[in-house]
């Protein structure tokens, strides 16, 4: 059941809530964390997209791994549905917003957020874009205990090297860049990612001969079928806190329940943060209004301390809805690695000379686990997909029309593009034989981009949020030098076609619409409203150079605990 | 400027006239509607007969036939909610009508500029009715410009949606504007994911998860048969190792293989797993390689 007060009570279960959820709960204090989407592999929920089932969870006997592994499917179509952001409820769809262009938002709702899609890396920040790029009110240093802390608790190690990987790097190597083995990186070169994912099994080595059924009862780590995004709940059998990838739900949701401190409600949706006045004139949050989303329920809860936690759209969505005081910064500066694909494709002849195999086999191995870094410019990453995902990543979206409307005499790629009809047929016919590589480009921040709404155009949680991007020239030339060298290392490894997506703007990392050192204190606490902090991906103050953010937010809101219980829990 | 406008009018006419299309409706759906998706789905993933001969006879069925309009339809008019009670019970925005009417109105637009390779003909809308349709009368009459646009021509008209803001009104006084960029994302970005993924596998995908029964037979899934893809697996035996050099941290024990041969430092593929190396940052010589000078 919850109560009316907590000491605290945080807004968001994503990647950095269920952080600040652990570590306030392991204090002593007690938490209330309010999730809009549902809760998967809790026994609580059985069926958590077609029945509301109860009403809150506190202990960590309710976590069951098999019913993550029946809600788990991996198929791609079911789990996006079930995972896009928007209501747990099968029967209703996603919760709209509205975002410039052909482009999108990928977010998740539920216990985990959109680390229940994410591919598990889990990177540091680059020192350069924290210490230099003028935008942080703290230092690289501050972070690097946090840093090893978090990475301990979710088991981050260099991944493994399947077909696909060994194809990035020989192609790397090609081109004439160097192996990183350093964690804290100041040059360009090629690595394996380092992932928040178990390793495998060294059962599952190709020539270990292993045939078995990949479950618990034989192995544990990652099983080397890519489906990360699709959830990943493997090895099937285990439980639910030995699942290999260590999404916020399996890694900190479970330190959290132990405690017996956190009570965790799902299908929450926070509408309205409440302030009363107090001296000085900066008003203090002293907790929040929410709706259940299966009922339409209205509740309210008391708390000493308020944690925005709902994601980089979401919490300035809130804080505007709320009316809390403007700051221009507020929902302002969002930054989110303006992408691009790059596609590979390779004769069977080509491969096996290269890889001993005369396919790629995207599909097998971690989905993400060879990088390319460029403090400076941003990075790139390959990454192995179903087809439907891998349809629409690499060739279903693009700002640059049609691939058959395009010269590409003298570039590094031979199509350019969105591909449709036969041409995308007879190129998907190669889907074992190609690699795609993401292009994440550091984009800077400008106060034009980012989150705002306007009354009238709004859903059941109230105005819903207006998302503007357009990236700057020098944004353009990063994304277009990052994607010149994808190609080169993809040309040096051997491919004989390579097809440049030109992606829209499309949002997989988001932040800094809630800026340290704008919106709030280097503490994460509001400037304009006391007792509210803020613990997601939008308080980064930049996009910390392009890689992975989510380290770096965990490690951010790690901190933020600290300060919370330093300034009003001592 | 005045072209604008007209264009501008006629979509609103459109709009109108798809409601009045209305007459003709099936499962909730108007022929106009079910002609103008099967036109986008058949231009993104068409029947391609000629790849038979160079990659093989299960290269040749497109997205018409697994029925893949009808449920992109039906997707699209349940995908999206603002939760508001005038829309309906879930207040969902059925959005296929208005889509449909975009695409049309784009088509015009491009035929307007001149800018399509071929002249409209109702020859381009027969490949779009199937056996199965009961008289082909009422798609011929339903067709609008965007159907009887060659499959190319669709795709440009298409291209330049992005062009148009769509206004979609929930209320009298209300408006609701939508970057008309959503709709190339929905008929062609979705429907790609729909075709390639797992969706055909499914007996009933509207049915609850829990009650859905999906295919034995990952074979019989069109797109996967295309592209080769084996079906949703347990795992693989796939592992190489781990990427590392002869003195470096990252991994340890037996070589695989050589990645890299470069004299000083050549890089293998290794048994065991290891770590990154916590290292000293000197970030005092960095430079922006691209200063952020223009805005
Ligand atoms: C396909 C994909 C792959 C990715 N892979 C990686 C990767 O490998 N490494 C990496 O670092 N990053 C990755 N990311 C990005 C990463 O997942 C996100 O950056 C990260 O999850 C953001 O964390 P967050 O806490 O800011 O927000 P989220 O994780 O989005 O969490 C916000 C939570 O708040 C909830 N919420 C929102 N509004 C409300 C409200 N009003 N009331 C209550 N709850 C609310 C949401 O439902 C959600 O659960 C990936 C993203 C995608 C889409």
């Amino acid at each position: 059941m919850v109560a009316d007060a907590y000491d605290a009570v945080i807004i968001g279960a994503g990647a950095d809530g269920p952080v600040v959820a652990w570590k306030l709960a392991e204090a002593g204090l007690s938490v209330l964390l309010l999730e809009a989407g549902p809760f998967h592999g809790n026994k609580q929920w059985p069926k958590p997209h077609e029945e509301p089932g109860a009403e809150a969870s506190s202990s960590v006997d309710d976590l069951s791994g098999e019913l993550l592994d029946e809600q788990f499917t991996t198929r791609e179509f079911e789990m996006v549905n079930n995972l896009l952001f928007g209501p747990a409820d099968y029967k209703r769809g996603f919760w709209m917003r509205k975002f410039p262009g052909d482009g999108a938002i990928l977010q998740c709702a539920g216990v985990g957020g959109t680390t229940l899609h994410y591919t598990g890396c889990h990177p540091r920040a680059y020192p350069a874009a924290i210490d230099e790029q003028g935008h942080w009110p703290i230092s690289y240093a501050d972070l690097i205990p946090y840093y090893q802390e978090l990475e301990a608790v979710c088991d981050v190690t260099p991944a493994p090297v399947t077909a696909k990987e060994e194809l990035f790097f020989r192609g790397a190597a090609a081109a004439g860049w160097d192996l990183i083995d350093e964690a804290n990186v100041t040059r360009p070169g090629y690595r394996p990612q380092p992932n928040a994912i178990r390793p495998p099994d060294a059962m599952l080595h190709v020539d270990a001969g292993y045939d078995g059924d990949y479950s618990a009862a034989d192995l544990t780590g990652h099983t080397l079928g890519v489906c990360d995004i699709s959830g990943n709940p493997h090895p099937r059998g285990a439980p639910f806190e030995e699942k290999a990838k260590r999404a916020s739900n399996i890694s900190f949701v479970p330190l959290g329940l132990r405690t017996g401190n956190l009570t965790i409600r799902p299908n929450a949706f926070v509408t309205d943060i409440k302030t009363k006045p107090a001296s000085g004139g900066r008003p203090i949050a002293t907790g929040v209004t929410f709706r259940d989303t299966w009922s339409g329920d209205v509740e309210s809860v008391a708390a000493d301390v308020t944690v925005l936690a709902a994601g980089a759209i979401e919490t300035p969505r809130l804080w505007l809805n709320s009316g809390l005081p403007t700051n221009e910064w507020v929902g302002r500066g969002l930054t989110i690695h303006y992408g691009d694909n790059v596609m590979g494709l390779w004769t069977a002849a080509d491969l096996e000379r290269t890889i001993g195999q005369g396919t790629v086999d995207q599909f097998q191995g971690q989905d993400i686990a060879a990088r390319f870094d460029y403090p400076g410019l941003g990075m790139l990453q390959t990454v192995g997909t179903t087809p439907g995902i891998g349809a629409i990543l690499g060739f279903g979206a693009s700002a640059a029309g049609f691939a058959f409307q395009h010269d590409t005499t003298g570039e590094p790629w031979d199509t350019t593009g969105r591909l449709a009809g036969r041409q995308l047929k007879e190129l998907l016919a190669g889907y074992r034989r190609m690699l795609q590589v993401l292009v994440v480009s550091d984009d800077h921040p400008h106060r034009r981009n980012g989150v705002t709404v306007r009354r009238g155009i709004a859903d059941e949680h109230g105005p819903i949020p207006l998302v503007n991007y357009r990236p700057s020239q020098a944004d353009r030339v990063r994304r277009d030098k990052l994607a010149r060298i994808a190609a080169k290392i993809l040309r040096a490894g051997g491919a004989t076609h390579i097809h440049r997506s030109d992606s829209p703007p499309t949002a997989l990392h988001l932040h800094s619409t809630m800026r340290m050192g704008k919106v709030v204190d280097d503490g994460c606490e509001a400037y304009d409203v006391g007792r509210l902090f803020v613990a997601d991906h939008s308080v980064l103050a930049n996009g910390l150079g392009g890689p992975n953010p989510t380290l770096t937010g965990q490690a951010v809101a790690a901190r933020s605990a600290a300060q919370i219980q330093e300034r009003y829990f001592t | 400027m005045i072209q604008q406008l007209f264009v501008d009018r006629l979509g609103r006419y459109l709009y109108e006239k798809g409601r009045l299309l209305g007459r003709y409706v099936r499962g909730g759906r108007t022929i106009h509607t079910i002609v103008t998706f099967r036109a986008a789905v058949d231009a993104v993933i068409p029947r391609t007969p000629d790849l038979a001969a160079e990659l093989g006879p299960e290269h040749v069925p497109g997205g018409l036939e697994i029925g893949l309009a009808e449920y992109l339809i039906s997707y699209v008019n349940h995908g999206f909610q603002l939760g508001l009670p005038q829309l309906g019970p879930r207040g969902t925005v059925a959005l296929a009508r208005p889509v449909a009417t975009l695409l049309d109105a784009a088509a015009l637009k491009l035929i307007l500029r001149g800018d399509h390779t071929s002249p409209p003909s109702s020859t381009y809308v027969w490949p779009l009715i199937s056996e199965d349709d009961s008289s082909p009368v009422p798609f011929l009459r339903a067709a609008g410009p965007f159907a009887r646009l060659h499959p190319e021509d669709r795709l440009r008209a298409v291209g330049i949606i992005d062009e148009i803001d769509v206004e979609i009104s929930r209320s009298e006084d209300e408006l609701f504007e939508f970057n008309g960029g959503l709709v190339g994302q929905l008929v062609v970005g979705f429907a790609k994911l729909i075709y390639y993924c797992e969706w055909q596998g499914y007996e009933d995908y509207e049915l609850p998860q829990s009650a859905r029964k999906f295919t034995e037979d990952p074979g019989s899934i069109q797109g996967w048969a295309q592209t080769g893809y084996p079906g949703v697996a347990n795992g693989y035996p796939a592992l190489r190792g781990y990427l590392g050099t002869e003195d470096g941290p990252l991994g340890a024990g037996e070589i695989w293989t050589t990645v890299d041969d470069d004299p000083d430092r050549p890089a293998y593929i290794r048994e065991e797993p290891g770590q990154f190396r916590e290292n000293d940052y000197d970030t005092s010589d960095f430079e922006e390689v691209v200063p952020e000078e223009t805005r």
